[in-house]
């Protein structure tokens, strides 16, 4: 139908929570001859677990993804996405479709190496996530589901924005542990025109963390966290200047949530007094006047 | 007064009639009007901050099917320009636009996606010309005219005690503060019927409705009394509707084509469409004696106005004037300019040139307070105005204005507990839900601000407001009060004061309000925290016209002895429906006295007289002032700069208390106001273009961003005022931002010079050649697009 829609000529929306296209198509920002709505075409909403795998079908709503406990990170990441309105109707193919910067999502998904999977007239297809977001979708194509790896370890999704209530991610960041394989990922939004993942950083942790353990000193937190403003201060294509935080704040929360979130997955060995992005072992609050 | 045992009264909390409607989504706003065979409207507008205006082609656009109409400046019949005070303002740019927003055409069609086809297919020839955006650089010498007025809306130099006089301690230094948008939540929106007699109605969310007609009839060419206007219901105004936005735009097009015009904005529009609160730089310099005695206060204000005038001239007096706030000083040499720029136009909102102020002079005073080793309470105590005192203009300070005891009743409210040293939630800490905030690296920091804020208007402006009252029977008969007046009711809660009003005054339970229209004498605007007072008054003095002629005609009818027919109060009252006179032995049903007939008087409310101020800036400028202390409490996590308001107290001087209800709901919608620009509510302009004009961009604090607000009222009666009322809603946006932002300062140990306080100025930033690489993009305005991301490092593929 897509297809046919599509060979028609006429400019084919699909619709899934409608979360961004429908402001859009009021605005006129996008035009739309035909509008394929997804919401009842159940198989896109299917949830699966594999042996090492877990699918999600692109119709998954971000409550649905909210409570789900095969995936805890996602889940965290799903919950501070919006208003409960928002979480209700919003879809993992529409976070996908729509590619936001500011898409918490995208930035949990970069660090779990995900992949995309489309369905269209050539067939099913399968692409990692950051060579599906660099291509863009077909027009005649459609995203049927996301992939990613069972948990291994501690997952950690943090994000700032500019006031308490629900917010647009300014600078979010993904940290996934992987304790079977040793292995540490680091992805950051909100730097970059897409999330980036923290290669340097990562490299650092497989080296430094006592998988034996799970522990890492004090020091390899910071040093972790200095990582990440050096490779977020790298990222390109940069976000436009915006109204939110400059650059270099950016990339200094991004090098603090890292830490914080590095920290919040391993065990730090003795908590350093005064080090940013330490552990949270230090109940002390000063300040008070 | 009578009727003491009349249910719904002054003095009670009384709910808003309007209430369940708004509360439940059937309230109908001004965009929710329709009208069969009415067609939609939608602007053109400058992409430019400023280009010389070339052809305007709209032949394409005229003739896609549907398009009814198509109108430029070429179709103004009548004055070209409007303005609230000086009419630069074009209805439409007709040689040069001098602002991105600005009208340029505006369309009608037979819907909306109609009405945008056709402004795509308007062709304009701009020319861009190099904008003016830095306020400070438009009164140069060599600085080129931005408009055939010239760059400044107005200057004043305000000039008290002897020059050169000093203390021993010295503050000086310059604040920042950016544009604050009203953000109301409904956008501008009329419904504009042509009528048979050449006239034109509308239908429009606005905050003065004559205003609005005087402009409109200007610039249609017509007399004020074919142009009627009638209050649609108004989602939130904070002073942005106080200007014409959409008005004659869209009687334009009803004019043209004979139609029914629905014109709305959408929330983009909304933002571009009408003025904002005044961006403003500031310099102050504050001198005390050793031991805390404020000698001087200097201060320069430059305030950005933006492309047109709109109520430059008249913030500018409010800003300058309140600029050494409510302190007793003996020299001041207060200065200020408002200029025009290629930036957005500002003009009204909320406190008026006083919340700018404010935020410099609280600085000064912690400043101050730093240097003498004093606290920051104790030297506001030791400094807050009196009655009595001369202020820097020479007024005389009225009574009441307790500045100490406001100032003493704040410091004394309990303090909130300390941060938790574990956040399972993630709500109780800065950043909210996503728990970003790591609790060790939370600081807490308290501070207060002081302010008084100027209450109607000034400067020698008579801004009366009329009401007409009928006291007639229903058709069951029952008494019943009919209110009618031109006021503007835009969320303040004048509905619900009316009734209260004529109640009181009239005995009778039942009152309605007629629609506000321009068929009634003007109640002035709704701002400047003068409708209680205002239109109040001319409620209560229409009341009070009422039930003298209905004691005087129970008295004739009595028969009683001449005096008390002509002063029937002597010896009658009114209370809960009846007329009763106790020497007389009279007692009689309101309902029975009616019974020849209803009884309508109108009356016209007037404040005292004000002065202009003179070259020196002395006069007598303010009606009268009201005064306001915040202390916030925030929590900062120090690493990242997020701030979490914990606690906000406020103690108000509130004049008589008419409705406590709606009092609580102006002073903590003024004080979430406030919250808002102290901590993210700024339009952000690259070049004069805003970059943020949507709710995405531009975030309003919610009700998890501010705490309950503890409130203390102070209810010493304003006495040349209706009851001893004052008005409430401004005075508690004027000191939140400072408070909280001294409350930053504490908790980070940082000076703060730019409001809104963003996390990027509370924490050590990376500079760019801490770090590894050197072909980095040297300014942060300028993101790279051209980097390479070096082999193993980050990338985004």
């Amino acid at each position: 139908m897509l297809a046919a829609a599509h060979d028609s000529g006429a400019a084919v929306a699909l619709l899934g929570g409608g979360t961004d296209l429908v402001p859009a198509l009021r605005s006129g920002e996008r035009v739309a001859g035909v509008v394929v709505a997804l919401r009842r075409v159940l198989e896109l909403r299917v949830r699966g677990a594999g042996a090492d795998s877990l699918t999600i079908g692109a119709g998954a709503t971000y409550t649905d993804l909210a409570g789900w406990s095969l995936s805890p990170g996602l889940a965290r990441a799903a919950r501070v996405v919006g208003s409960v309105q928002i979480r209700n109707t919003g879809t993992v193919g529409g976070a996908l479709g729509s590619a936001r910067p500011a898409g918490d999502l995208l930035t949990f998904l970069t660090a779990a190496d995900a992949e995309v999977l489309t369905a269209s007239p050539r067939g099913l297809d399968r692409q990692p996530l950051p060579r599906f977001l660099a291509d863009g979708l077909a027009p005649d194509a459609l995203v049927t589901a996301v992939r990613l790896a069972r948990p291994g370890g501690p997952q950690v999704y943090l994000k700032i924005g500019d006031r308490q209530a629900a917010y647009p991610a300014v600078v979010s960041c993904a940290v996934l542990v992987d304790r079977v394989r040793h292995r540490l990922t680091c992805a950051i939004g909100g730097v970059g025109l897409l999330p980036a993942r923290m290669g340097d950083a990562e490299r650092y942790a497989r080296d430094e963390v006592d998988w034996s353990t799970g522990t890492v000193s004090p020091t390899a937190a910071r040093r972790f966290g200095d990582l990440v403003v050096e490779a977020a201060a790298r990222i390109t294509p940069a976000l436009p200047a915006g109204p939110r935080g400059s650059a270099e704040y950016r990339w200094h929360a991004a090098g603090v949530l890292a830490g914080r979130a590095f920290a919040r997955c391993l065990h730090v060995t003795a908590p350093p007094a005064g080090v940013p992005g330490g552990p949270a072992g230090d109940s002390a609050v000063g300040g008070q006047p | 007064m009578g009727g003491e045992v009349v249910s719904g009264g002054i003095g009670r909390s009384v709910p808003r009639p309007d209430g369940p409607e708004k509360a439940s989504g059937a309230f109908r706003y001004a965009g929710d009007l329709r009208v069969p065979g009415m067609l939609h409207a939608r602007t053109l507008r400058s992409p430019h901050p400023r280009a010389r205006l070339g052809r305007i082609d709209a032949a394409a656009a005229r003739r896609l099917p549907g398009v009814a109409a198509v109108v430029t400046a070429a179709d103004v019949p009548g004055v070209a320009t409007y303005g609230l005070i000086v009419a630069d303002q074009p209805v439409f740019a007709a040689t040069e636009v001098r602002y991105a927003g600005e009208p340029v055409a505006a369309v009608a069609a037979v819907d909306a996606a109609t009405a945008r086809r056709a402004l795509a297919a308007i062709e304009v020839d701009y020319e861009p010309l190099r904008p003016s955006t830095d306020p400070e650089q438009v009164l140069a010498a060599d600085a080129e005219a931005l408009h055939p007025a010239g760059n400044l809306f107005r200057e004043i130099d305000i000039r008290h005690g002897e020059p050169g006089v000093d203390g021993s301690v010295v503050v000086e230094d310059r604040y920042v503060v950016g544009m604050q948008d009203q953000a109301f939540l409904a956008p501008e929106a009329a419904l504009v019927s042509p009528a048979a007699d050449g006239g034109v109605d509308l239908r429009v969310a606005t905050q003065w409705l004559h205003s609005d007609r005087e402009q409109l009839a200007a610039c249609l060419g017509i007399p004020e009394n074919l142009v009627r206007l009638t209050l649609a219901g108004v989602g939130g105004a904070f002073g942005g509707r106080e200007d014409v936005t959409l008005q004659i735009h869209g009687a334009l097009l009803a004019r043209v084509t004979g139609a029914p015009v629905r014109i709305a904005y959408d929330r983009v529009e909304s933002f571009l469409g009408h003025p904002h609160r005044h961006p403003a730089r500031m310099w102050f310099r504050h001198t005390a004696t050793a031991d805390g005695e404020l000698v001087s206060v200097q201060a320069n204000v430059v305030l950005d106005g933006g492309a047109y005038a709109s109520s430059s001239p008249a913030v500018l007096a409010n800003a300058v004037t309140h600029a050494a706030g409510p302190y007793r000083v003996s020299h001041a040499r207060l200065r200020g300019v408002a200029v025009r720029t290629n930036n957005p136009p500002c003009g009204a909102m909320r406190g008026f040139g006083v919340p700018q102020v404010t935020i410099g002079h609280e600085a000064q005073m912690d400043r101050l307070a730093d240097a003498l080793g004093l606290d920051p309470v104790e030297l506001r105590i030791r400094n807050a105005v009196r009655p009595g005192d001369v202020l820097p203009t020479g007024q005389v300070l009225g009574a009441p204005l307790p500045a100490r005891e406001l100032i003493q009743l704040v410091a004394a409210r309990p303090l909130p507990p300390p941060p938790p040293a574990v956040d399972v939630t993630g709500l109780a800490l800065p950043g909210g839900l996503p728990a970003a905030a790591e609790p060790s690296r939370v600081r807490r920091g308290v501070g207060y601000a002081l302010a008084y804020k100027n209450l109607l208007f000034s400067e020698g402006m008579d801004d009366s407001s009329a009401a007409r009252v009928r006291l007639d029977l229903t058709d069951d008969g029952t008494p019943r009060v009919r209110v009618h007046s031109a006021c503007a009711e835009v969320g303040q809660g004048f509905v619900t004061i009316a009734g209260q009003i004529a109640r009181t005054e009239l005995g009778v339970e039942q009152v309605v309000l007629a629609p506000a229209d321009t068929a009634v004498g003007s109640a002035g605007s709704t701002s400047a925290s003068r409708q209680t007072w205002m239109s109040g008054g001319a409620v209560r003095g229409a009341c009070v016209a009422v039930a003298d002629r209905l004691l005087a005609r129970v008295a004739r009818a009595a028969e009683l002895p001449a005096e008390v027919v002509e002063a029937p109060r002597r010896t009658l009252r009114i209370a809960a429906g009846q007329i009763v006179g106790v020497e007389a032995g009279l007692r009689i049903a309101i309902a029975d006295a009616l019974a020849e007939g209803p009884i309508e008087a109108d009356y016209t409310f007037h404040h005292r007289r004000t002065t202009a101020l003179d070259a020196d800036g002395q006069g007598d400028p303010h009606v009268a002032f009201a005064g306001a202390a915040h202390r916030a409490v925030v929590d900062v996590d120090i690493d990242l700069g997020l701030v979490r308001v914990v606690s906000m107290a406020l103690a108000q001087d509130c004049g008589t208390v008419l409705n406590p209800l709606s009092l609580r709901g102006q002073v903590e919608g003024g004080t979430a106001q406030g919250l808002g620009l102290a901590l993210m509510e700024e339009l952000v302009t690259v070049d004069g273009v805003v970059v943020n004009p949507t709710f995405h961009d531009y975030l309003l604090p919610t009700t998890a961003d501010v705490p309950d607000l503890d409130f203390v009222a102070v209810t010493e009666p304003q006495p040349d005022a209706p009851y001893g009322v004052k008005g409430v809603g401004e005075a508690p946006t004027c000191t939140a931002t400072p408070a909280i932002v001294a409350a930053i300062r504490a908790a980070v140990g940082r000076d703060l010079r730019r409001v809104p306080v963003r996390p990027q100025d509370l924490v050590d930033l990376p500079t760019r050649s801490d770090l590894p690489r050197s072909d980095l993009p040297t300014s942060p305005h300028l993101p790279t697009r051209s980097g390479v991301a070096p082999a193993g490092g980050a990338s985004t593929a």
